[in-house]
């Protein structure tokens, strides 16, 4: 009897220095995804600030993201680009952080802000196998990038209520959306963490006068709003041209009005409570589908999934979709020429407020797979 | 001489093979419409967006209402309408409009137009995704009633427009790309 007790002390013993190991060796990659990704000042770059300079609701969190100022110096309008809302969309911040490593205004101001909701990027989607992070061969050597979830991650705003009652039109969503950056807006200064988030975006338009507004988006390919352009009914106008623009360079965008019943989003309620144009801005990404195939590092990188090859033959798709897939580089190759075509068409329409910027870059290069390069 | 004859012959041959590829020859062979033109939408979609930078870029002047009624025509003192083909269930769901009184609206304000004896010219942007069976319903409704048609070609994959404009007898002309129409737009105006 004393002797079974024993062995029962030593297995329970093994057992648990097992689980501790265990823990031990997911630890560090479960801590890492607190950990920032790299972005560097680029040659334009004049000044990094905080959120919390223009909210200081949000000092401290890990939702008081970084701003990048690009300022010529010289007069023109203002844009501000908008990476990161959804973690789980790479090409939206990988471009703005091509665009602050890149960029060198001649004439207005920029500001950049890669990881809107820099929570949603500290986690991963449950039950979505997506890999934490992806690795691009860039110029100045291997770097890696978070790929993260949709959603505020739980630790900084939890629980979901069963029915999320969006604060100031009373729409109501799913629990969940209640985390989510694009259903926040305009924020609130008293409420979640990502209202809060919201708030701060919102405030620092407001502050600085935001002539556009653009969110960078991803979707999956069997969603209908996907390589478009969302535009509040004051940006039509920029929307419009500068899919003109895009499609003297053989790049397709289509165009959606902001559907004034939908609450929450930036195309919507930036437009509504600030003087900006708020556009938002669609590619299509394989890796967030429901019917993708193995969700890997490849996929995030190179867009290839012989499934939605099946889908698209099947006519289940919104995008054309073949073997050559839709790689990151070619998608932010859009995002970027998207960027420079709303700028040329708001400077067209405002002469006296030019948004003139160079070393973005280009379209071409991009879609050549040259990615890294600019990196 | 003669090998001098032959060479000017042939390089006479290949700029005039150059001049005819580079303009292409249109249905519509002289102006039908007056200025300023009234742009308004079938459908809802944003695509009248697009075709107010065409008008912009065209130099064409207008007035627009996406949801002008009868008597529209005759207020904004318009001297031809132009129409932006395609249907959007988010626009008309924007416009709190059903696809019964959009059809019903568009075809007052065509009855107008034709009450005052004025062209009506249809234009169809969206391509392949402006089709379906929503858009479809205001193509196969409004595009009988015009009296000159342009569609972007990615629009008329399935010859949905070919078929309608040559039973009604109604020039079309297809151009490859959005910011193609200018041209045979910028000709059907007087």
């Amino acid at each position: 009897m004393e002797r079974k007790k024993t062995i029962d002390i030593i297995v329970s013993c093994l057992l648990l220095a097992a689980a501790l190991a265990a823990v031990a060796m997911v630890t560090p990659g479960y801590l890492a995804m607190r950990k920032p990704d790299t972005i560097r000042k680029g040659p334009g770059v004049s000044r990094v600030t905080l959120l919390s300079e223009y909210f200081p609701g949000v000092k401290g969190t890990v939702g008081d993201s970084e701003v990048y100022i690009l300022d010529s110096g010289k007069p023109g309008g203002s844009a501000l680009i908008l990476g990161g809302t959804h973690g789980n969309e790479p090409a939206g911040y990988m471009t703005a952080i091509l665009f602050v490593e890149n960029a060198r205004p001649q004439a207005g101001r920029l500001f950049v802000i890669p990881r809107a909701n820099a929570s949603a990027a500290t986690h991963t989607d449950p039950m979505e196998g997506t890999p934490r992070s992806f690795t691009i061969d860039a110029a100045s050597g291997k770097r890696s990038f978070r790929f993260g979830s949709r959603a505020t991650n739980p630790i900084d705003q939890w629980p979901d209520p069963d029915i999320y009652i969006h604060a100031s039109s009373g729409q109501q969503l799913s629990g969940s959306e209640t985390r989510n950056l694009n259903r926040a807006y305009p924020g609130r200064q008293d409420g979640t963490f990502t209202e809060k988030v919201a708030f701060a975006i919102t405030a620092l338009i407001l502050k600085e006068g935001v002539d556009v507004t653009v969110d960078l988006h991803e979707a999956s390919p069997e969603y209908p709003v996907i390589n478009a352009i969302v535009a509040h009914e004051r940006a039509m106008p920029v929307a419009s041209a500068a899919i003109l623009d895009l499609e003297f360079e053989d790049i397709t965008m289509g165009l959606e009005p902001s559907p004034k019943s939908l609450h929450g989003l930036t195309h919507r309620e930036l437009g509504d409570a600030t003087k900006t144009l708020a556009i938002l801005m669609e590619d299509t990404n394989p890796s967030q589908g429901r019917l993708r195939g193995r969700t890997s590092e490849a996929l995030i990188l190179e867009g290839k999934d012989e499934l939605y090859v099946r889908a698209q033959k099947l006519g289940r798709l919104f995008v054309p979709f073949d073997e050559k897939g839709w790689p990151l580089s070619t998608r932010v190759g859009r995002h970027m020429a998207g960027l420079e075509a709303i700028f040329g068409a708001f400077s067209a329409q405002n002469p006296d407020k030019p948004l003139v910027v160079d070393g973005m870059p280009p379209y071409e290069e991009l879609v050549a797979g040259n990615f890294g390069k600019f990196l | 001489m003669k090998t001098q004859a032959r060479f000017l012959m042939l390089a006479a041959l290949v700029l005039g093979l150059a001049m005819s590829a580079s303009a292409q020859a249109y249905n519509l062979k002289s102006p039908i419409a007056g200025k300023p033109v009234f742009l308004t939408s079938a459908g809802q979609s944003a695509d009248i967006e697009m075709v107010k930078v065409l008008l912009d870029r065209s130099k064409i002047p207008y007035k627009t209402d996406g949801q002008a009624k009868g008597g529209a025509l005759k207020a904004a003192l318009s001297k031809s309408l132009l129409i932006a083909i395609g249907g959007s269930s988010k626009g008309l769901g924007a416009a709190g409009i059903s696809t019964e009184a959009e059809l019903a609206r568009v075809k007052e304000v065509i009855a107008e137009a034709r009450k005052l004896g004025l062209k009506i010219i249809g234009v169809h942007v969206g391509g392949e995704a402006r089709r379906g069976e929503l858009s479809d319903a205001f193509i196969m409704a409004v595009v009988p009633l015009c009296d000159y048609v342009i569609v972007v070609a990615e629009g008329n994959k399935d010859g949905l427009f070919t078929k309608l404009c040559a039973q009604a007898k109604i020039p079309l002309d297809s151009v490859d790309k959005i910011s193609k129409v200018v041209e045979p737009l910028t000709k059907s105006f007087q």
